[in-house]
């Protein structure tokens, strides 16, 4: 019994980081058609520039949480430069897209491995979160827990952000039609701007809060990249619900498979992806693009 | 010579390669509204994309209110007063009605001395929009979309208006409410290119047309003229 709850628990924890990082990617692939492979990099700095701030790595040191925001604040920022002096060079053209990203990724990859070393990182669970809670007859980390807690914040906020304000409106509006929108006189340029760099933020935010638990490492932006895919497929680019229901999904999928058929994790991981390109290939929650 | 509101100088448009419009001038007064006709394909819709900033001249120059937009964005061109209702409606459907119209909206140039279009004046425009405020615009009936499509583009208090095709799809009670609409707001003073491949709706509220042909002018004239001119009418749309 306690197997199960505690796996229900990881799945739950993991699909809430999985969330994190691929709503963003999910936002800036229904709005500006970039397929941003370098999102999985964008979760690895963040996680390497948090945890270098808080083990002070590089003269100064600060709690988790401050941590994290400079963190996101920082990736954020990086984000809205690679959009602009980059990617916006390239409008419409996904090849070129693809191939700047994956460029971009290689680079932060050795970058990350030029200041940061081979070693994996270790990040302590911030202060207070340390311990365990128990629930019926069963103990859970309190960081996992927290970790949901966060995940929940993060997306009721997003909703309110896309669903309850004007800016989340126009951002939906070009989602929808892109040309519709500039020829309302949205901006579309600047919301790209803005969605980027906020995709940005998030995954690194996401990349310092699954500090504690997956540690920081060489490679770990090529691990989380698949996951934040698969989300985007079968929920459906642009969509919140979508990036939110594929994100536990993915959760239980991957922690499940991990656990029971560990020999055929991969299998049973991609296998929905693969069932949801061919039956409805908009994703779960995602709109039919002609 | 009234100033004109938009207008097309020697204008040259390409779909990669395919030449769709040569060497097009018209000119929309203000306060006028053109009728502007033509077969299927024969670059009406092109001509709307073109002064709305979509598709870019590859020649020629296109201004608003003597001001050139030729080489501008569509939403430089719609802080400039230019809207478009455009063909197939193209409302942002995943977004509630209020939302269309609020992402839309856009305050008046300074010195303009028309009321401003709100949600308010686009409700009271169109009442039925208003008892689906909450709804989302992909679950309207065609009719309440094309409304919609006219008080987003109002929204944006433009001074001048492009309406392609707003019939298109229609039931006749449906058209007839929309080109009352249409009548209202040219009687408000609004610029209006109207797009339309029934000549006989355009004849009844235009004040000059220009009739297209295989992506050129072939006609520019005025209903009045063109209701006589039965020949005309056939060899250029194919009808009468």
């Amino acid at each position: 019994m306690n197997f199960w709850l505690v796996l229900t628990v990881n799945s739950v924890t993991f699909g809430g980081l999985l969330f994190l990082l691929a709503s963003g990617f999910s936002l800036i692939f229904g709005l500006m058609r970039i397929p941003n492979l370098t999102h999985g990099s964008l979760f690895m700095l963040g996680a390497y520039i948090g945890g270098s701030i808080v083990i002070g790595l590089f003269g100064f040191k600060m709690n988790f949480w401050l941590a994290a925001v400079l963190a996101a604040l920082t990736v954020a920022a990086l984000g809205a430069l690679i959009e602009r002096f980059l990617l916006r060079q390239l409008p419409g053209d996904q090849l070129a897209q693809v191939l700047v990203t994956l460029g971009i990724s290689f680079m932060a990859a050795d970058f990350c491995l030029m200041v940061w070393g081979g070693d994996p990182m270790s990040v302590t669970t911030p202060e207070g979160l340390g311990g365990f809670a128990r629930i019926g007859g069963a103990v859970f980390p309190l960081y996992r827990l927290a970790i949901i807690a966060i995940a929940v914040v993060v997306a009721i906020a997003l909703w309110l952000l896309l669903d309850r304000t004007r800016l989340g409106a126009m951002i939906r509006a070009g989602v929808d039609d892109p040309d519709m929108a500039r020829v309302v006189g949205i901006r579309v340029s600047q919301l790209f701007t803005i969605v980027f760099a906020l995709g940005a933020g998030l995954a690194a935010f996401a990349g310092i809060i699954g500090g504690p638990i997956l540690s920081v490492y060489p490679g770990l932006d090529q691990d989380m990249l698949p996951l934040a895919l698969l989300v985007v497929i079968i929920g459906g680019a642009g969509s919140l619900l979508g990036s939110f229901v594929g994100s536990i999904l993915v959760g239980f999928i991957y922690n499940f498979g991990q656990a029971l058929l560990p020999e055929l994790a991969y299998f049973v991981l991609f296998l929905p992806m693969l069932l949801v390109l061919l039956l409805r290939p908009q994703g779960l929650f995602g709109r039919h693009v002609p | 010579m009234a100033t004109s509101a938009l207008r097309l100088d020697n204008v040259d448009a390409f779909y990669g390669d395919s030449h769709v419009l040569q060497n097009v001038s018209f000119e929309l007064g203000e306060a006028r509204m053109l009728g502007l006709l033509g077969r299927n394909g024969a670059g009406k819709s092109t001509c709307m994309n073109v002064g709305m900033g979509l598709l870019a001249a590859r020649r020629g120059e296109v201004s608003v209110f003597g001001e050139k937009v030729t080489r501008l964005s569509p939403e430089m061109i719609a802080a400039r007063g230019v809207a478009l209702v455009p063909q197939g409606r193209r409302i942002f459907r995943s977004l509630t009605v209020r939302e269309n119209l609020i992402v839309a909206g856009r305050k008046p140039d300074a010195g303009s001395n028309h009321a401003p279009w709100t949600i308010d004046t686009v409700f009271g425009m169109f009442p039925r929009l208003k008892e689906r405020t909450a709804q989302m615009a992909a679950h309207l009936s065609g009719g309440e979309q094309q409304m919609l499509a006219i008080g987003r583009a109002l929204m944006g208090n433009p001074r001048v208006l492009l309406m392609d095709e707003p019939s298109e799809g229609l039931a006749p009670q449906i058209v007839a409410e929309v080109m009352a609409t249409i009548r209202k707001l040219k009687e408000s003073g609004l610029s209006i290119i109207l797009v339309e491949q029934n000549p006989n709706l355009v004849f009844d509220v235009a004040d000059d047309i220009v009739i297209l042909n295989t992506g050129g002018v072939a006609v520019v004239s005025t209903p009045a003229a063109l209701r006589q001119d039965d020949a005309l009418l056939r060899q250029h749309l194919g009808v009468f």
